[in-house]
C-alpha cells in the first residue's frame, strides 16, 4: 500500500514503513522529478511558476503562491495514498516544509480523505519512541490484514 | 572477468526483473539519463555494529554500478533503481535493526546542495540530526517489538467523574 507520511522527509516514518513492505509517499521523490529536469538548472530550481497553478486545485487563490506551490508537490502525494501517518509537532521548521500554513493544509487535506490515519506526536523520550515505533508497526500490520 | 561477463553475472544474481535488464542495458549504453536514477541514504545508528568506512567498503564490495559517497552519517547511493533496491537490501541484512534508509531528491554532489560548494549545513541535514537522536530508540523498539492498542483512551463520563471527586474528597478528610 502507498503510504502518505506526515512529516513527508522524515527518517523513521519513510523507513518504518519500508521495512513493513509498504511504499512511502515521500517529498523526495517528488523534488528528484523538479530537479532533475534538464531544463531546471540554476537555483531556485524546485518551484516553477507553473506549480502555483497547480497548486490551485488544492488552496485557493487567495492563499500565497508560496502554500500554492508547495501544495503543488504534496498533493499529488495526498491523492495517491492509501493510508497516512501523521507525527504532530515533529521538529519540522527546516528546509522545505517550513511553512507553517501548508503543513496545516496537508494534515486538513489528510484527514479529510477518509483513508486510515495514525495519528501520533512526535517522541522526544525513550518510553514515547518505543510507544511510537510499536503503534506504527501494528498500524501498518492493520493495513496489511484489512488488505488479506 | 570481462565488463560484459560481470554485467551478466551481476544479473544472475541480483535477480533483476527482465523489464529492469532492458532498461538498465539501453541506460549503460550511453544514455546518460539522471532522470531514472535515484538517490538513497543510509544512515547508521548510534549503536551501528559497523563504520562508514566499512559500510562504503561493503558497498564497493558488492560491485554494483552505483556511486558511492561517503558521508558522516553513513553513505549516499546514487544508481539504476533496481541497484540501488539491491544494495539497500544487501546492506541491511548486516545489522537490521541499525541501518536505516531513505530517498534524497538530488544526486550526491549536487552543487546546488553539496556542502563544498554552498558551505554550511545542507538542507535537510538538521532534521536529520534531529531524528538521529531517536535512532537508538527506534532500533530497541524494533529489536523488541509488541504489540499495542491504536484506540485513543475514552473520555470519561461526567457522573464518573464525579464520584471519583467525591470519593477523593471523603479520603482526604479522614
Amino acid at each position: 500500500m502507498k503510504i502518505a507520511l506526515f512529516p513527508p522527509n522524515s527518517l523513521i516514518l519513510a523507513d518504518l514503513v519500508e521495512r513493513r513492505g509498504h511504499e512511502p509517499l515521500v517529498i523526495q521523490k517528488e523534488i528528484r522529478k523538479r530537479v532533475t529536469d534538464v531544463e531546471i538548472d540554476s537555483p531556485p530550481l524546485n518551484i516553477t511558476e507553473e506549480e502555483p497553478i497547480k497548486g490551485l486545485k488544492y488552496a485557493a487563490i487567495e492563499v500565497p503562491s508560496g502554500v500554492r506551490g508547495r501544495m503543488a508537490i504534496f498533493g499529488p502525494l495526498i491523492d495517491e495514498a492509501d493510508a497516512a501517518i501523521i507525527m504532530e509537532d515533529a521538529p519540522f521548521g527546516f528546509g522545505c516544509i517550513g511553512c507553517a500554513r501548508t503543513n496545516e493544509l496537508t494534515m486538513f487535506c489528510l484527514r479529510k480523505r477518509g483513508i486510515p490515519l495514525l495519528e501520533l506526536k512526535y517522541p522526544t523520550t525513550r518510553d514515547e519512541t518505543v510507544e511510537v515505533v510499536n503503534k506504527i508497526n501494528t498500524f501498518l500490520d492493520s493495513l496489511e490484514e484489512k488488505n488479506g | 572477468m570481462s565488463q560484459e561477463n560481470l554485467k551478466t553475472d551481476l544479473k544472475d544474481k541480483s535477480g533483476v526483473k527482465p523489464e529492469d535488464s532492458k532498461k538498465l542495458d539501453s541506460s549503460e549504453a550511453g544514455n546518460t539519463d539522471v532522470k531514472s536514477k535515484v538517490t538513497r541514504m543510509i544512515i547508521l545508528g548510534p549503536s551501528a555494529n559497523i563504520s562508514q568506512t566499512e559500510l562504503v567498503r561493503k558497498l564497493h564490495m558488492m560491485e554494483l554500478p552505483l556511486t558511492v559517497k561517503s558521508t558522516c552519517y553513513g553513505a549516499v547511493i546514487n544508481g539504476e533503481e533496481a541497484y540501488v533496491r539491491q544494495a539497500v537490501e544487501k546492506i541491511r541484512k548486516i545489522d537490521s535493526s541499525n541501518i536505516f534508509t531513505k530517498e534524497r531528491g538530488f544526486p550526491p554532489g549536487d552543487p546546488r546542495r553539496c556542502r563544498a560548494k554552498r558551505g554550511a549545513a545542507r538542507e535537510g541535514y538538521h532534521q536529520l540530526e534531529k531524528e538521529f537522536e531517536l535512532l537508538d530508540f527506534v532500533s530497541e523498539a524494533l529489536e523488541h517489538p509488541r504489540k499495542v492498542s491504536l484506540e485513543k483512551p475514552k473520555k470519561v463520563p461526567v457522573d464518573v467523574f464525579r464520584e471519583v471527586c467525591k470519593e477523593k474528597g471523603k479520603e482526604c478528610k479522614k
